[in-house]
């Protein structure tokens, strides 16, 4: 089986986020890169089930750091879509992963759900109808049967949604799946002077134009101190209906 | 909840632009290797201590080691952690690739042993050790005995331990009595009590090997007649398999102030006359070998202290922006609390630069072309030994203990992990040679090593460092005040080599502790502000990261606050005061 693992590079969740100064973006300098957490979902999935492993990433050439990341944990080839300096709406990048996993004759896709920066959790869906395949999101359980895969996802009220689904197949994973694995010391080590096959993300797009633009950013406000209320569980739910209709006017 | 906490930022500025590991890829040792691929591992390393060490950490302290049965037994989820950090190739970083080591910098093992040492202490002791027999071994150890037991060591499987104290022999290490006899089968048979052995019994791994100081029978009394074996707890057979278990029991596991989940043991060894183990290297040459092992144990005692402080601080720090007393007011917004976080920073990256930099010398000593160079960086390393140990240790405590205090009576309580750090940093100023004990050998042998070389060669980079800054206007004042503390250093120094040639022991031996003390403080002056040069050339080249302004601050208060110490100290030794000697106790 032909395995592609889509791995995006965010800024670590620890990380202060400065706004630019134009609005439309952030600030890059200073920020702490990671492998997007779903991803590592992904990446410990396609090492489990083996086959050909490939990692694809598209970003700026700082996302190679991610792909070796992917590398060194266990997956065998990496492609890096490089965006060279330019930035690319979801839509755009499905459309470029699309196409390098419809070349690349992929059977399955593993993705994170979402990537954690943007949170758009739009791109595996879209590169799975670009490239005519099926795809599930949100799965947590993963188990393949000859041509066939089974795939479970968790829905409200703790009951579960089961697919069986032919090939190609894309998957968006959720935590739950599995343990990702370290990157072992030597893993790194040997993953330092793997190929990283390149491709550029404007010659893939073949033309396709962006459908969403950011004109503003901003930091969300600081959240206020709270309050606490005192006294015996009857007097505190009272003060609380109280505190909800008369101050934050909600009910 | 988290507890650990380390400036990452720093832990980078060290490595990538004030000590510059690029340079060292252009050595035949790490030619493969490249900035990125150091990145990668401190990443990693991070990331294994923030979700595999630090949960461990506080529950590990309240489980303690016990014993059950006649072995002890780790805290919960000890075990997991060890065999994973073991898999991940952790135990060896810096060792060579032959039987399982990474061959990495010194650089990039101290970085990464700040992480695990800041967040559980305790669990990567056991891997200290199994580290420190397999780089024995591989440094003196015969082919077979390498082959035996290297590769266990590193992949985890096995652990190793150092057995030097006795009842009667603690800082006196050439009183020891456990004895060697040969066999006719080349081995030895040991006999002897150890007391306070790290790691001495434990279930985290299958085996446990020790390795003993003990005096093969008839040979000289002292350090001069020491030998060094390894004693495996279980025999292993030349298949690899283990077999019978070997005549070492641990008889008792030691109640504790910190450290708790590393378990502190008493070994009999020999109880019924049948306990067998290997010479390593030569007979009679033990202490040397030993001292390979201390030497690195020393350097990662003073990563213990720097390592605890910093994440001491980083808490104390957070803490200060959320505790709110008077007039809606933030704790940090309170002179007398600003004052003491900045001490803690400046303290804390001091001390980082300090052990990072020796890091590099490890590096430059190992790695470099050059002859001179090497062995220069050697003579750095044998003068700066003494200094990380006990200077950071003592520091790294008084700074767990100022963290605390900026906690309140918060700190004191065990719900915030303030005081379990200074709990467990204390022993790094007590175990591989108390810090009385270091002050000794940087007065008494680094100093008059090779003539005074070590010193010397010291006082000439440090000197010359100053003239190199004499156009630095905006820290003009800062480098004068270093340059008043070299010249200092220098003068105290005269006076012990004084004292060394009229045979005068006493003053010198009342003096250590405070000479040591006043060489750290400069030592620290000198590394902060070389990083301030450091920052200052980045904020030239147009950065407005707040970082560099901050590196300079910090430089310019540890000269105000804490470089004055020297002359304090100097003072109290040249006044020549023998009264501690003279009083009746
Ligand atoms: C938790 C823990 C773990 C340990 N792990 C190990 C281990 O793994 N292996 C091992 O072999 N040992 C280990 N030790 C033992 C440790 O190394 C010794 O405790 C230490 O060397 C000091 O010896 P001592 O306790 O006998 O103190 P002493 O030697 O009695 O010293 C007491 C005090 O007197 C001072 N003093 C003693 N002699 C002199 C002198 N000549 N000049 C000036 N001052 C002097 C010392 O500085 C010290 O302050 C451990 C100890 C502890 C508590």
């Amino acid at each position: 089986m032909k395995i592609a693992v889509l791995v995006k590079q965010v800024p670590d969740t620890e990380t202060k986020i400065v706004i630019n100064a134009n609005k439309n973006g952030i600030d890059e300098s200073n920020i702490k890169y990671i492998v997007s957490p779903y991803d590592e979902y992904a990446i410990e999935e396609a090492i489990k089930i083996g086959g050909e492993t490939t990692v694809i990433s598209m970003g700026p050439d700082r996302c190679i750091e991610s792909i070796r990341t992917a590398l060194a944990m266990g997956i065998q080839k990496a492609i890096h879509i490089d965006t060279q300096g330019k930035s690319y709406d979801s839509y755009q990048t499905a459309a470029a992963l699309a196409k390098v996993i419809k070349d690349g004759g992929f059977d399955l896709v593993l993705t994170g759900k979402q990537g954690i920066d943007y949170d758009n959790g739009q791109v595996t869906q879209m590169a799975a109808e670009l490239s005519g395949a099926s795809q599930v999101m949100v799965i947590d359980k993963l188990t393949i049967n000859g041509d066939k895969a089974k795939v479970e996802r968790r829905i409200a009220g703790g009951s579960k949604e089961v697919y069986e689904s032919g090939f190609p197949l894309f998957l968006g994973c959720e935590k739950g799946l599995n343990t990702p694995r370290y990157a072992s010391l030597p893993g790194i080590m040997k993953a330092k002077s793997k190929p990283i096959e390149k491709k550029s993300a404007d010659e893939l797009l073949g033309g396709a134009t962006a459908l969403v633009e950011f004109t503003n950013f901003e930091l969300p406000p600081e959240r206020a101190a709270g309050k606490r209320i005192e006294g015996e569980p009857p007097q505190q739910a009272a003060q609380l209906v109280k505190l909800l209709r008369e101050e934050a006017k909600v009910i | 909840m988290a507890t650990y906490k380390v400036d990452e930022r720093d832990v980078h500025f060290n490595i990538f632009e004030y000590l510059n590991i690029k340079e060292l890829t252009a050595y035949d040792k790490y030619k493969d290797q490249n900035e990125e691929l150091y990145k990668m591992i401190l990443n990693e390393g991070l990331k294994f201590a923030l979700s595999e060490f630090d949960p461990l950490y506080v529950a590990g302290d309240r489980e303690e080691c016990h014993m059950k049965d006649g072995v002890v037994i780790v805290p919960k989820g000890y075990k997991e952690a060890y065999a994973k950090f073991a898999e991940n190739g952790f135990v060896g970083i810096d060792t060579p690739p032959t039987y399982g080591g990474q061959g990495l910098p010194c650089m990039i093992n101290t970085a990464t042993m700040e992480f695990f040492t800041g967040s559980n202490v305790p669990l990567l002791l056991y891997a200290g050790l199994s580290r420190g027999v397999a780089n024995i071994l591989e440094a003196f150890g015969s082919p077979e005995l390498c082959q035996a037991f290297c590769a266990n060591l590193y992949n985890g499987k096995w652990s190793g331990t150092m057995c030097l104290t006795e009842p009667q022999a603690g800082s006196a290490v050439g009183d020891i009595r456990t004895s060697a006899k040969k066999n006719a089968d080349g081995t030895y048979t040991i006999t002897g009590n150890k007391l306070f052995i790290t790691g001495g019994d434990q279930n985290l791994t299958e085996n446990i090997i020790h390795t003993v100081l003990a005096r093969v029978e008839g040979d000289a009394p002292g350090t001069k007649g020491i030998s060094l074996f390894l004693v495996p707890k279980i025999w292993v057979k030349p298949d690899g398999t283990l077999g019978e278990r070997n005549d070492v029991n641990c008889v008792n596991v030691e109640h504790k102030m910190g450290i708790k989940a590393s378990a502190t043991c008493t070994l009999n060894f020999g109880e019924e006359g049948k306990c067998r183990g290997f010479l390593i290297g030569e007979q009679s040459r033990g202490m040397k070998m030993m001292f390979q092992m201390m030497n690195e144990a020393r350097l990662m005692c003073g990563v213990q202290g720097e390592a605890l402080a910093a994440t001491a601080y980083e808490n104390a720090l957070a803490y200060a922006k959320e505790r709110i007393q008077g007039a809606n007011t933030a704790i940090i917004n309170y002179p007398n609390v600003r004052r003491e976080l900045a001490l803690c920073k400046a303290w804390v990256e001091g001390m980082r630069g300090l052990l990072y930099l020796t890091g590099k010398s490890i590096d430059l000593a190992h790695g470099h072309p050059d002859d001179t160079i090497k062995e220069k960086a050697k003579n750095r390393v044998e003068l700066l030994t003494p200094i990380c140990k006990a200077y950071c240790s003592d520091v790294g405590f008084k700074i767990t203990e100022m963290a605390l205090q900026i906690y309140g009576g918060y700190g004191y309580v065990s719900e915030y992990p303030i005081e379990q750090y200074m709990r467990d940093v204390k022993i790094a100023s007590i175990y591989e040679g108390a810090n009385g004990i270091q002050a000794l050998d940087l007065m008494g042998r680094k100093l008059a090593s090779k003539a005074g070389q070590l010193f010397r060669e010291f006082y000439e980079d440090l000197t010359q460092f100053v003239a190199s800054q004499e156009g630095n206007t905006e820290l003009k004042n800062e480098i004068s005040a270093l340059k008043k503390a070299i010249d200092t250093v220098a003068q105290v120094a005269m006076k012990i080599a004084e004292w060394g040639m009229s045979g005068e022991k006493t003053k010198p031996m009342l003096s250590a502790n405070y000479f040591l003390e006043l060489t750290g403080h400069t030592t620290l002056a000198y590394i902060l502000l070389d990083q301030a040069r450091v920052a200052q050339a980045a904020i030239s080249n147009g950065s407005k990261d707040s970082f560099y302004r901050n590196k300079i601050r910090t430089a310019r208060f540890f000269v105000a606050h804490v470089l004055p110490m020297v002359q304090m100290r100097a003072k109290n030794i040249l006044s020549e005061d023998l009264s501690s000697i003279e009083m009746e106790f």
